[in-house]
């Protein structure tokens, strides 16, 4: 059994009297431990795709297991449950809390668990150390570079440590060196942890950190799995 | 539920302090005005109420019952209820009967004055002090007969809308074309009376041209007389017309005859405490609309909507719980024990526990009732539309 299987899975929305599908009938294995860059143009489905994952949107059909669990038929709360436990989102806008400190924001998720403040400590400081920022616990996001803040992210992401790891064009905002580096970090966690890891972008560059590259046009997968380094070029959407 | 730190909260007040002020302003001006609305109701309700003593009987005209004013009884009234009626207090043989002559006349300070203020003047003889026990003389002296002194209230001058000074022992009033001495100061704490001109009876009735009460007033002996008694001799004697009352049941008549102001005032003040909604709506709408994503982000990490909710409504309450107990703070400075006139004469406004406790209730429902709507709406869009927004 794969750690994810998506079966016949298919998004349908309505908007008056039009019906968007920016998802068909998606068959989909992803192993354990796999690094999976999700590719394609604007509107081909890959957000759509990395929101039914994490949990934050339902299918209109279609089966969608993770690590087992068959996500489909949760309930709200229980959705968001799973959601603490089995899953990290990296944003491309980051989407800290403004009003949290870096070390608050990374300690937020585990709010949710029942741990001891010294526990909670260990883990976000060590969290913290393990993305760079162990000198930038008490900044906040304001006080902080994009690089740094979206390190902030990946901290939060990592925290509770979840086995699947979802990013959104996490160097979409950022400037090509800070994308490099983050990039790299995002590498070699997924090396070192072993989490399995889908991301969604529209640079090729940033695919090539990828084990495989997946694209999808108008909501279907168009091409074969291919290994991250050998990924063909493809211009931004 | 697993709640959002209580930090989060409060520190969002912080984001646009504009806004959090605009928002504690709303909360207090709303707690302001119910708080004022309240001390007022209860102000009024109190002085009625401490103006009546418990073993008082007021014997009225047949007739006249809502009004003292309008009452008339026959002069020796007072003495054939004392000669007749048993269960009177007595003190050395003195019977606890009062007869008063009360009229609302205009009140001057110079006699050249067109217009003045309708205060009541009440014509008494000693055993007014004997009937009316709250009452006591704090400066100067009683009346002498025949020649045009005055007693005057503790809050006279406020319900003249004059400085104290102007009433003050050895100063000059007019009314009904006559000068009138001051010659004394009472004081009458929470009771109608207070704002309220005595003087000798015969002299009151000489000047308003009247042979006949306003009411005679008298103190029963709780172990020798009840009510019944009194009512009983007013059946009797038809000669007399008289009507009994117990004087607590006169106050409830008079309180239940300003009850349409008091609901009014509250009214008002509710209605004003609408606005304050609708501003503190708009308010927190535009303070959660801008925090969409930031939301969605939180239901993304696992929080519940129902924690978010209580988040939202924790940031709201603390900033309505601090303007309400700015305006209970300013409320207790500046109008506890403030003057009020009405017909009847004056009351102080009152800020006690009650009245406080009302203000902050308002304070914080607005607080609630102001976030909810926005704080539904914003919750209620799915999760991939609020990470959009």
């Amino acid at each position: 059994m794969s750690f994810v299987e998506c079966r016949a899975l298919e998004r349908t929305y309505t908007r008056g009297d039009n019906t968007i599908t920016p998802l068909r009938a998606l068959d989909l294995e992803i192993e354990q431990g796999t690094f999976l860059a999700l590719m394609g143009p604007s509107g081909s489905g890959k957000t759509t795709l990395l929101n039914l994952l994490a949990g934050i949107d339902r299918p209109s059909s279609g089966e969608l297991r993770i690590d087992g669990q068959e996500i489909t038929t949760l309930s709200r709360a229980a959705l968001a449950r799973w959601r603490s436990v089995a899953v990290g989102y990296v944003f491309q806008l980051y989407h800290l809390v403004p009003v949290l400190t870096a070390y608050e924001n990374v300690e937020l998720p585990l709010l949710l668990h029942d741990l001891s403040r010294k526990e909670r400590h260990r883990r976000t400081a060590l969290t913290l150390e393990l993305v760079g920022l162990a000198d930038r616990h008490d900044h906040y996001p304001r006080q902080l570079s994009g690089g740094q803040e979206q390190r902030v992210a990946i901290a939060r992401a990592l925290v509770t440590d979840p086995q699947l790891i979802l990013a959104d064009e996490p160097t979409g905002d950022l400037d090509a060196e800070a994308a490099k580096g983050i990039m790299t970090l995002l590498a070699a966690l997924h090396r070192d942890l072993g989490k399995t890891l889908v991301m969604v972008t529209h640079d090729p560059k940033t695919a090539t950190f990828a084990d495989l590259t997946l694209h999808l046009e108008k909501g279907r997968l168009v091409s074969p799995a291919t290994v991250g380094a050998d990924a063909p070029a493809e211009g931004g959407a | 539920m697993k709640l959002l730190p209580f930090e989060y909260a409060v520190r969002n007040l912080g984001r646009n302090p504009l806004r959090t002020a605009l928002s504690v302003g709303g909360a207090s001006l709303v707690a302001f005005l119910v708080l004022g609305a309240a001390a007022f109701v209860t102000g009024m309700r109190q002085s009625l109420a401490v103006s009546a003593s418990p073993d008082n009987v007021i014997l009225l005209g047949t007739g006249s019952e809502e009004s003292i004013e309008r009452s008339q009884l026959a002069f020796r009234s007072a003495a054939v209820v004392a000669a007749s009626l048993r269960g009177i207090r007595r003190r050395l043989g003195v019977p606890y009967v009062s007869p008063e002559v009360h009229v609302a006349l205009s009140v001057t300070r110079t006699a050249s004055e067109q217009s003045g203020r309708l205060t009541v003047i009440r014509g008494v003889t000693s055993a007014a002090f004997l009937v009316h026990p709250a009452l006591e003389i704090v400066q100067g002296r009683v009346p002498v007969q025949g020649q045009n002194e005055v007693l005057v209230g503790e809050r006279l001058a406020d319900k003249l809308g004059l400085p104290p000074e102007d009433v003050a022992v050895g100063r000059t009033l007019h009314f009904d074309g006559q000068p009138w001495t001051v010659v004394g100061r009472f004081s009458a704490p929470g009771t109608v009376m207070n704002a309220e001109i005595w003087t000798a009876l015969t002299d009151l009735q000489v000047v308003t041209q009247r042979d006949t009460l306003s009411c005679v007033i008298l103190t029963l002996d709780p172990a020798q007389g009840e009510l019944a008694d009194v009512q009983a001799f007013a059946a009797q004697r038809l000669d007399l017309e008289l009507t009994a009352l117990a004087e607590a049941e006169y106050y409830a008549g008079l309180d239940a005859f300003y009850r349409p102001v008091r609901i009014l005032i509250m009214l008002t003040a509710g209605l004003i405490a609408l606005g304050g909604v609708l501003g503190g709506l708009n308010i927190a709408h535009a303070a959660f609309a801008s925090r969409a994503r930031e939301l969605g982000t939180l239901q993304v990490l696992g929080y519940l909507r129902g924690a978010i909710l209580v988040s939202l409504i924790q940031e709201s309450l603390i900033g309505h719980a601090a303007g309400a107990l700015v305006a209970c703070g300013l409320g207790y400075a500046l109008l506890d024990g403030l003057s009020v006139r009405f017909s009847m004469g004056a009351f102080g406004l009152v800020v006690d526990g009650a009245v406080v406790a009302t203000a902050l209730g308002a304070g914080l429902l607005l607080g609630v009732v102001g976030t909810l709507p926005p704080a539904f709406r914003l919750l209620s869009a799915e999760i991939p539309e609020s990470l959009r927004a």
